[in-house]
C-alpha cells in the first residue's frame, strides 16, 4: 500500500500547480483549467482518506464509501461549473473581444 | 363663592381666544374692542364678588379646589386658587384698572385699523394671565403665569414692531426680566429641594419651612426677590422699563399700574412668610428699594419725554413699595406689627390708580399733540380741560398732598421705614433717601404738568380734547386716585384687614379706628416734614417752569451741570449695559464663535477628512484585476494557516 504521505504530497503539489496557474495565466480558459486541477487535488484527498478509512477498520467490516461518493458529486458539480464558466467566457468574449483576465477590469474604483 | 374664583382669568382668556380665532368677517365689533371690554367687565364683576366675600371675612388659603396636572412619583403639581386679603387687593387693582384701560383703548387705538385685533387679543391674554398669577396657590403655577406675563409684555411693548426701536425695547424688556426670572426659578428650586413641595400652604407653615437651613433660606428668599428685581424694574435691572415706553401708551399704563411690574411686588409680598425668616434678605430688599426710589426719581427730574418721566416715577414708586416691604419685615419680626407690609400693599393699590390715571392722561395728550416731547408742548390746559384737571389730580396724589391717596400710603411707608430704624440703623439712611424722593417726586410731577399744560404752545399743533370714551375712564380713575387712600380707614383699619394675609406672623391684633390712625399720622412731626418737602417741590417746579424769567441755565454750570449731564444719561446705567454687551459679551461671543468654528467644527471636519483620506488610500486596492484578488485571498489564507498552526498554539489557544 502506498503510504499516506505520498498521496498528501501529491495532492498538495497538484493544488499548488493549480493555484499558480490561476494566479498567473492570462488566458481565462487556462485559468478555468487550473481551477479544475485544484478541484481534482481535493478529490484525490477525499478518495484517499475514504480508502484509508476502510483499511483501518477492516476487521469491523466497516467499509464507509461516503468519501468516494463525495468525490463523484464534486466531479459532477465541477462539470456543471465548467459549463457555466465557459458560457460566461463566451459572452465576455462577445462583449470585449478578449478573454485575457487582466484586460477585463472595469469593476474597479 | 370663592371656589369659583378660577373663572376670573377664564373670561378674559375666552375673549382672547374669540378675538384671535374668529374669522375676519365675523369679528368686527370695532375689531375686537367689544369682546375685550366684555371679557374684562365679566372678570371685573367676578372680582368684585370675590373681594366682597373677602371683605366679609372668608378666605380660601390652601383648602381650595385643586387640579392635578403633573405627577412624578409621589410628588404632584397642581393648579389651585388662593384667595386672601392680599389677593383681594390685587384683584381690585387688576380688574378696575384693566377694565378702564381696555375701555380707554377703544378710543386711543382708534386709528390703528387691522392691528387692533392683535392688540386686543394680547391685552386680554395679558390681563388673563395676571389674574392667573394673582390667584395662584403654589410657586410653580405662579411661575408659569409669571413667564406668561413677561411674554405678553414683550408682545405689547413690541406692538409697533416695524419700528426698530420698539422691537429692540421689547427684546430688552424680555431679556432683562429673564435675568430675574432665572433667579426666581433658582430660588423656587432651592425651596423645592428642601421642602419637597411648592404649595404655599406647605411652605408658609413655619414648621415645614424649618426644614430649610438658614443660609439656604437667605439665598432662596434673596433669589425669589431677584425675580421681583427683574419684573418690578428694581435698581440694577430697571432700565428696561423706560425703554418699554415704545409700546402704545395704554400698554404702558397697563404694565405700570396693573400687571407686569406689580407682579414683582406682589411676589415679594406673597413670599412674606419666607422672607421674615431671613432678615438678611429683608435688608437686601429694603436697600434695593431705597436705592431704586432715589435713583429713579433723580433721573425723572431731567427727562423730557412725558412717558419717560412717568416711567421713572413708576420705578421710584415701586422702590417705595419694596422699601416698605423690607422695612415691614423687620417690623413683623421685632415689633410684631404688619405696618410696613400694609403700607406697601396700600401704596401698591394707590399707585395703580394714580399711575394708570397719569399714563392715560399722558396718552390723551400724546393723542392730541402727536409727540412725546414735553419741550414741544405747553398751553394744553385751555384746550384739554378734562385731561389737564384729571392729570392735576394724579400729580397731586403722587406728590403726596392730603387728602389724596398718595399722601396716606406714602406717609405710612415712610413711617414704617423710620420705625424699622429702631432695629437697624440702615433704615434711617433709607428713610432719608425716601424723604428726599418725596421732594423730587413733587418737583418732577409738577414740572411735567407745567411744561405740558401751562404757558403757551411751544410748537405748532392743533390740540383738542379726546373723545368721551377716553375722558370717561380718566374721570373714574381720577375719582379713585383721589379717594383710594381712604381704604386706610375701612372698618378696623387697612392694617388689620391686610394683616389677615400674614396672619401667622403677627400675633397682636391691631384694631384701629379712623381717629386712632389720624391721630398717629398727624401727631407725627415727620408727616409735616414730608408735607413741607412735597409742597416745596411743587413750589420749585412752579417757580422754574411756570413763572417767566427764571434762568434755568444756572444749573447747567459747574458741579450741577455735570450732575445734570449724568442724569440726562440716566446715570450711565443704560450705557454701562450697552458697553457691557458690546465689549464683554461680544468678546465672549467672539471666543465662543472661534471655539465653535475651529475646535468643535475642527473635530467633526477632521473625522470627515480622516475618513475621506483613508478611503482614498484604501480604494486603490480595488483594481478590478481578479487575479490580484485571488492572490490576496491565497496570501491571506497562508497567513491564517501560519497563524493557526504555529503562532496560536504558543499563545495557548
Amino acid at each position: 500500500m502506498i503510504p499516506i504521505e505520498y498521496w498528501l504530497v501529491f495532492s498538495s503539489l497538484l493544488f499548488c500547480i493549480g493555484a499558480y496557474g490561476v494566479l498567473t495565466k492570462r488566458n481565462a480558459i487556462v485559468v478555468l483549467m487550473c481551477i479544475e486541477i485544484m478541484l481534482n487535488s481535493a478529490n484525490i484527498n477525499l478518495v484517499m482518506f475514504s480508502s484509508y478509512h476502510s483499511v483501518l477498520h477492516i476487521d469491523a467490516m466497516d467499509t464507509d464509501p461516503s468519501g468516494q461518493a463525495f468525490a463523484l458529486f464534486s466531479i459532477a458539480i465541477a462539470a456543471a461549473e465548467v459549463a457555466v464558466g465557459l458560457a460566461i467566457l463566451l459572452s465576455v468574449y462577445r462583449q470585449y473581444k478578449t478573454i485575457e483576465v487582466d484586460k477585463i477590469n472595469i469593476l474597479r474604483w | 363663592m370663592l371656589e369659583y374664583a378660577w373663572l376670573i382669568p377664564v373670561f378674559p382668556f375666552a375673549a382672547f381666544l374669540l378675538i384671535s380665532l374668529l374669522p375676519k368677517r365675523t369679528l368686527s365689533w370695532e375689531d375686537g374692542a367689544g369682546y375685550a371690554v366684555g371679557g374684562a367687565a365679566a372678570a371685573l364683576i367676578l372680582s368684585v364678588l370675590v373681594i366682597w366675600e373677602v371683605m366679609s371675612g372668608s378666605t380660601m388659603v390652601g383648602d381650595g379646589p385643586k387640579f392635578e396636572w403633573l405627577v412624578i412619583g409621589d410628588i404632584s403639581f397642581t393648579f389651585g386658587i388662593w384667595i386672601d386679603q392680599l389677593t383681594a387687593v390685587m384683584l381690585l387693582v387688576v380688574s378696575v384698572v384693566g377694565t378702564l384701560i381696555v375701555v380707554y383703548s377703544a378710543g386711543y387705538m382708534h386709528g390703528e385699523g387691522e392691528k387692533r385685533r392683535r392688540y386686543y387679543a394680547e391685552i386680554m391674554l395679558f390681563i388673563s394671565v395676571m389674574y392667573g398669577l394673582v390667584i395662584s396657590d403654589n410657586y410653580l403655577q405662579m411661575f408659569i403665569f409669571w413667564e406668561l406675563v413677561g411674554l405678553c409684555s414683550y408682545l405689547l411693548i413690541g406692538f409697533w414692531y416695524e419700528k426698530p426701536s420698539a422691537a429692540s425695547a421689547a427684546k430688552r424688556a424680555f431679556i432683562v426680566t429673564r435675568v430675574g426670572d432665572i433667579m426666581l426659578m433658582a430660588g423656587i428650586i432651592i425651596l423645592f429641594k428642601y421642602v419637597g413641595s411648592l404649595d404655599f400652604v406647605t411652605l408658609f407653615d413655619q414648621e415645614t419651612a424649618a426644614a430649610v437651613p438658614t443660609d439656604m433660606m437667605v439665598l432662596a428668599t434673596a433669589l425669589i426677590f431677584g425675580g421681583a428685581i427683574g419684573k418690578s424694574a428694581q435698581f440694577p435691572l430697571h432700565e428696561w422699563l423706560p425703554d418699554a415706553m415704545e409700546g402704545p401708551t395704554t400698554v404702558s399704563a397697563l404694565i405700570h399700574a396693573a400687571t407686569m411690574v406689580k407682579a414683582g411686588v406682589y411676589l415679594t409680598a406673597r413670599s412674606y412668610p419666607l422672607l421674615v425668616q431671613a432678615p438678611e434678605s429683608l435688608l437686601f430688599v429694603a436697600v434695593i428699594g431705597g436705592v431704586t426710589a432715589l435713583i429713579a426719581a433723580t433721573v425723572a427730574l431731567v427727562a423730557t419725554d412725558i412717558k419717560r418721566v412717568l416711567a421713572y416715577s413708576t420705578i421710584s414708586q415701586l422702590g417705595y413699595m419694596t422699601l416698605a416691604l423690607g422695612a415691614g419685615g423687620y417690623l413683623v419680626l421685632y415689633a410684631d406689627t404688619g405696618g410696613g407690609y400694609s403700607a406697601a400693599v396700600l401704596h401698591l393699590m394707590n399707585h395703580a390708580f394714580f399711575k394708570a390715571l397719569l399714563f392715560l392722561c399722558a396718552g390723551s395728550v400724546i393723542h392730541a399733540v402727536g409727540t412725546n416731547d414735553m419741550r414741544l408742548m405747553g398751553g394744553l390746559g385751555k384746550k384739554m380741560r378734562i385731561t389737564s384737571m384729571t392729570m392735576l389730580v394724579g400729580a397731586l396724589a403722587i406728590a403726596g398732598i392730603p387728602p389724596l391717596s398718595g399722601f396716606w400710603s406714602k406717609d405710612e411707608v415712610l413711617a414704617a421705614v423710620y420705625h424699622a430704624g429702631e432695629f437697624n440703623a440702615v433704615f434711617f439712611l433709607l428713610w432719608f433717601m425716601g424723604i428726599a424722593t418725596v421732594f423730587m417726586t413733587a418737583f418732577y410731577m409738577f414740572r411735567l404738568w407745567f411744561m405740558t399744560f401751562a404757558g403757551e404752545p411751544r410748537s405748532d399743533y392743533h390740540a383738542h380734547e379726546s373723545p368721551k370714551i377716553m375722558t370717561f375712564p380718566l374721570m373714574i380713575l381720577a375719582a379713585l386716585a383721589a379717594v383710594s387712600g381712604f381704604a386706610l380707614f375701612i372698618s378696623d383699619g387697612f392694617k388689620y384687614f391686610i394683616e389677615g394675609s400674614i396672619g401667622g406672623l403677627v400675633h397682636e391684633v391691631h384694631h384701629e379706628s379712623a381717629t386712632d390712625i389720624l391721630g398717629v399720622i398727624f401727631g407725627d412731626p415727620l408727616t409735616y416734614l414730608s408735607l413741607v418737602l412735597a409742597v416745596g417741590g411743587m413750589f420749585l417746579a412752579y417757580k422754574m417752569y411756570y413763572l417767566p424769567g427764571f434762568d434755568r441755565s444756572v444749573f447747567a454750570r459747574g458741579i450741577s451741570g455735570r450732575l445734570q449731564v449724568a442724569l440726562e444719561n440716566r446715570w450711565y446705567i443704560s450705557k454701562f449695559y450697552d458697553d457691557f454687551a458690546l465689549r464683554v459679551v461680544y468678546a465672549v461671543s467672539l471666543v465662543a464663535d472661534a471655539f465653535d468654528r475651529y475646535v468643535i467644527d475642527g473635530i467633526v471636519n477632521g473625522f470627515a477628512h480622516l475618513g475621506g483620506r483613508s478611503g482614498n488610500v484604501m480604494r486603490t486596492v480595488q483594481t478590478g484585476n481578479v487575479q490580484r484578488y485571488a492572490g490576496l485571498v491565497v496570501i491571506g489564507l497562508c497567513l491564517l494557516l501560519i497563524f493557526m498552526l504555529y503562532i496560536a498554539p504558543w499563545g495557548g489557544w
